[in-house]
């Protein structure tokens, strides 16, 4: 499963910048936005070829992640040039190498919707973000509107086999996960979203 | 650039790309589903050709406009539109004329275009958007 992931996000990796040109440029008020809220030491899940590294605000302590190492070797060239520490990884977000509670914040940038159990992903990133650290995500969810989900329910079959899957319920998955919801942000209709919450200072898991 | 400019572009960038993928889907339509298939049929056919229209213009238009501002009007117009078109195409009898089909799949992409607009504006504008849950 492992090697077939990564062979997918690594054949990915050499187009990934050209198709994104234009959704970078889209998006990249809402990402700075969200972006701006990390502190401490962050963890950011699924790094891809490291476009998202120009969000973050200077001076943090970072440790960014993907499973492709063609995608990290990419991105490992964008985070030279952040003015803060910033290292890359490879390693599978649902099988974190780090100690519990070692960080203050976990950042996803349309992440949950390439990984095979999302839900383990996120138990994981519970396990690694301190109580009361907070967990940014901009991820793109199932329209709540009818002919939208109808839409994203018939296109996925076909996007999963190139790259991510169109129509999971994110947010339920999250609260799932033990986290609480803070705060939801439409970004583009009600598929992309900015999605803050937080692990509670008091386990209730 | 400044941001405003940045948006204009990219807001006509989705008009043209709804018009032409309405009119892809009408044309599409028109010469794969034939005219005296049962209409239910046709329905399901048209639904078909119009997603294939959408998934080509998807991979030649995600890099411009960005893949979430293709897929989801575009994924209406193909799905939706290539039902109405085919379900128009085999009540007709004689068929409009293809200059006439073309004009209708502009104006239905066109109009896609808007809602999804206006729908994206209504819930940006919403009290509870970015409300703490």
């Amino acid at each position: 499963m492992q090697r077939t992931l990564q062979a997918k996000w690594d054949r990915n990796s050499r187009i990934y910048d050209l198709m994104t040109w234009g959704e970078e440029r889209r998006f990249a008020a809402a990402k700075r936005r969200l972006c701006g809220h990390m502190r401490g030491r962050c963890l950011m899940v699924a790094a891809g070829t490291g476009n998202d590294f120009a969000y973050f605000p200077p001076w943090l302590t970072v440790v960014a992640i993907d499973i492709s190492p063609q995608m990290a070797a990419r991105a490992r060239a964008k985070a030279m040039s952040y003015a803060g520490s910033l290292v890359v990884q490879v390693m599978d977000a649902q099988a974190l190498a780090f100690p519990d509670a070692a960080f203050d914040t976990a950042v996803t940038i349309c992440t949950l919707c390439s990984i095979p159990d999302p839900l383990r992903a996120l138990r994981e990133l519970y396990r690694c973000l301190k109580p009361g650290g907070q967990l940014l995500m901009f991820e793109h969810v199932r329209s709540r509107i009818g002919p939208l989900a109808l839409l994203q329910d018939v296109m996925t079959p076909i996007t999963r086999r190139f790259g991510p899957e169109m129509n999971r319920d994110t947010v339920a998955t999250v609260l799932r996960a033990g986290f609480e919801l803070c705060w939801e942000e439409p970004v583009y209709v009600d598929i992309v979203k900015a999605i803050g919450a937080r692990r509670p200072a008091r386990d209730g898991r | 650039m400044t941001e405003r400019m940045k948006c204009a572009l990219f807001s006509i960038g989705d008009y043209l790309a709804g018009g032409l993928t309405g009119a892809l889907a009408a044309a599409s339509v028109r010469v794969c589903v034939p005219a005296d298939t049962d209409m239910v049929l046709a329905m399901l056919l048209g639904m078909a050709v119009g997603m294939a229209v959408h998934f080509l213009l998807l991979v030649l238009l995600a890099p411009v406009l960005g893949s979430f501002h293709v897929m989801v009007p575009g994924g209406l117009i193909g799905m939706y539109g290539g039902m109405l078109f085919a379900m128009r195409d085999t009540m007709q009898h004689p068929p409009s004329p293809l200059g006439q089909a073309l004009g209708v799949g502009v104006v239905f992409g066109i109009v896609v275009v808007a809602s999804v607009h206006l729908y994206d504006w209504a819930l940006k504008a919403s009290p509870t958007s970015g409300a703490v849950v």
